[in-house]
């Protein structure tokens, strides 16, 4: 199974959906998401308005997708983020390192 | 028609009754005094009545009042019989209530034309009480059921007592019932979520679509869902339930267990405002998106907008009622205005801006619902005591073998079990973080050997899950203990993970840097416990989390 994504209209915007969990069983789908995508998307969006639970591993993911993309992409953005799930970004001071808004 | 001659000379009783039996009037009464007209009139409910002046007993003038006041609301017309050169006599019979003077002799075509006349008013009077009897009892009827609609309104649509405190606010309905709606329910987590909307128009009409929005709002409230699915929702059940041409203007906002964090989602409301307490505006939530119940689900957009704001700022918000005010002159009061009271003072409670905006109305009419709410940044440690704990102290041990390790993840049930307990679903989410972290420490470092070394780079990241999922596939022995116990008088919740390993060294999974991949679980446990205690090498690790 692989995790929904949507491209925007104008093709500069990659939006990944996460699911209820992210943590390492997530690792291949979630690189799978945005290692091939098409050299228009400048934007990368992680929607976590399904995500009830995320660890420490899915913020390493994070991280990686970052650094593997840095070169290509402009903006990472994490987005739709529950209370719970604000507080651990917040806490591993992810506010500074991507968009959180 | 029925004619109630009243005189005490019976020449003049006779000559009256023939002249109308002639006339086609043949339901004639008589009444020789002013005593008896009374008691005839009560018994026969005469439709028109002849009155002599001059009478042995109680005369004209006496007896008038009283007839009409018989008559209630019903217009009787009295016709007084008078002599003709009697100025003064034919001026009094007006003056006690006498509808008409008919002079002796008496003319039979004047005095069938003065009867047809009145008898014609009689009717329209007749009618219009009826008709006033039919109103009277069809409003009695929907005061009934406004009554009813509005305990049920007032039952369905209470705000939260325990949030209350925390607001400053003033609902004022243009009617009875209210378009605007306002609610505030505590989260799970400690804070609060409320919600500000207005649907279209004002009136019951209006007011009928905040019954569901409010139950399905408290409900997903006690859940803790986030903002954006709270709105999903409620659009959802809105599109199914609401005509076309009516729809909600909503903001759906949680303020975090620290008071001063802000998730809003805004759809067709007036901008939520964060005011400094010097009266700079550090943030406004502008409506980002349309009202409920418009657009289909997968036309919905549900994101949400995040503010830090600080201590002692200010939350203000109100429905467009206030702005779109109009006083006598036909001005509209506009946002404008409201904001710079606001920013040439900064405190001016909610029932200060109240008052002005009354006074901006003056004696025009309110036309729509007004709401206006003010919240402050502050602790919101209060709210936390209203979960009662158990007061069982309790242990759960869970001793998983290899065989468990390989098939299952036990952090949910567990975080399950132990949150079934009175009070501990607070703690939820922290719980299963902390749990699963150490649980990975555990499994990872202990049982499967794996090193975070290998996690420095980018592919190693990759390659730790891989070697990962491979070693726990082939793990046939190894062993992970959980004991989580609970002791009430303090609300502390001890977590112990011990596990068969050598152990590791726990030292050194420390991240050096912000964007280091790895190392990451160990200062959020840090961050998230009251106390974190490494022994045996790192094989067993004691942390707790105060409830």
């Amino acid at each position: 199974m692989s995790l929904e994504t949507r491209i925007s209209d104008d093709q500069n915007v990659l939006t990944i959906y996460m699911e209820e969990k992210f943590d390492f069983g997530k690792v291949q789908e979630f690189r799978d998401a945005y290692l091939h995508i098409s050299d228009s998307v400048k934007t990368i969006v992680v929607d976590l308005s399904h995500t009830e639970y995320m660890d420490s591993s899915a913020l390493g993911m994070l991280l990686n997708m970052q650094k593997i993309m840095a070169e290509r992409i402009e903006t990472f953005k994490i987005v739709n983020c529950r209370p719970q799930v604000v507080k651990i970004l917040k806490i591993s001071r992810f506010d500074k390192k991507f968009d959180m808004s | 028609m029925r004619i109630l001659i009243v005189d005490d000379e019976s020449l003049n009783r006779f000559l009256l009754v023939h002249m109308l039996e002639e006339a086609g009037y043949t339901d004639c009464f008589e009444a020789e005094t002013g005593r008896e007209a009374l008691q005839l009139a009560e018994k026969i409910k005469p439709d028109l009545v002849l009155l002599d002046v001059i009478m042995s007993d109680m005369d004209g003038y006496t007896v008038a009042p009283l007839l009409k006041k018989m008559a209630g609301d019903i217009y009787l017309p009295v016709i007084f019989i008078t002599a003709k050169d009697d100025q003064t006599a034919l001026v009094r019979c007006l003056e006690v209530g006498g509808d008409d003077f008919a002079t002796k002799p008496f003319d039979r075509i004047i005095l069938t034309a003065k009867i047809r006349a009145h008898a014609r008013t009689r009717l329209l009077s007749k009618r219009a009480h009826q008709q006033n009897t039919e109103l009277n009892y069809f409003r009695n009827g929907v005061e009934r059921e406004h009554a009813i609609v509005e305990h049920i309104f007032a039952n369905a649509l209470t705000i939260n007592d325990a949030t209350k405190q925390f607001f400053d606010y003033r609902l004022a309905p243009a009617s009875t019932f209210n378009g605007d709606l306002f609610l505030i329910e505590p989260s799970p987590s400690g804070g609060m979520y409320f919600l500000m909307g207005d649907f279209t128009g004002h009136g019951l009409a209006s007011a009928i679509g905040a019954l569901p929005v409010a139950r399905a709002f408290q409900a997903m409230s006690r859940k803790g869902v986030s903002v954006s699915e709270m709105s999903k929702t409620i659009n959802k059940t809105l599109l199914a339930l609401l005509p076309a041409d009516m729809f909600f203007a909503a903001v759906v906002t949680e303020i975090s267990a620290s008071g001063h964090q802000f998730a809003v989602w805004n759809g067709g409301m007036p901008d939520l405002s964060v005011i400094a307490p010097d009266g700079t505006v550090t943030k406004k939530f502008t409506s980002l998106h349309m009202a409920l119940g418009i657009l289909e689900a997968d036309e919905f957009e549900e994101n949400v907008e995040y503010f830090d704001a600080k201590l002692g700022d200010r939350l203000i918000g109100y429905s467009d009622g206030i702005i779109e005010l109009t006083n006598v002159k036909e001005q509209m009061l506009g946002e404008e205005a409201v904001m710079s009271w606001l920013a040439s003072d900064p405190t001016m409670t909610v029932e200060e801006i109240s008052h002005r905006t009354e006074k901006f109305r003056g004696n025009a009419e309110q036309l729509d619902d007004i709401t206006l709410i003010s919240y402050t940044c502050q602790s919101l440690s209060e709210l936390k005591p209203e979960f009662a704990t158990t007061q069982l102290p309790f242990e759960i041990a869970v001793d998983l073998t290899a065989e468990h390790l390989t098939e299952f993840d036990p952090v949910y049930d567990i975080v399950v079990m132990v949150c079934s307990q009175l009070g501990l679903h607070s703690v939820r989410s922290d719980l299963s973080t902390v749990l699963n972290e150490l649980f990975i420490n555990s499994l990872d470092h202990g049982i499967l050997k794996l090193n975070s070394d290998i996690k420095k780079t980018t592919e190693g990241f990759f390659e730790y899950f891989e070697l990962r999922t491979q070693r726990l596939s082939e793990l046939n022995q190894g062993r992970i203990t959980i004991k989580i116990s609970f002791e009430p008088k303090l609300k502390v919740l001890t977590i112990h993970v011990t596990d068969s390993g050598v152990g590791f060294d726990y030292e050194s999974i420390k991240s050096g840097h912000d964007s280091d991949a790895y190392g990451r679980g160990i200062p959020l446990i840090r961050e998230l416990c009251e106390s974190v205690n490494y022994y045996a090498q790192g094989r067993s690790v004691c942390v707790t989390i105060k409830v």
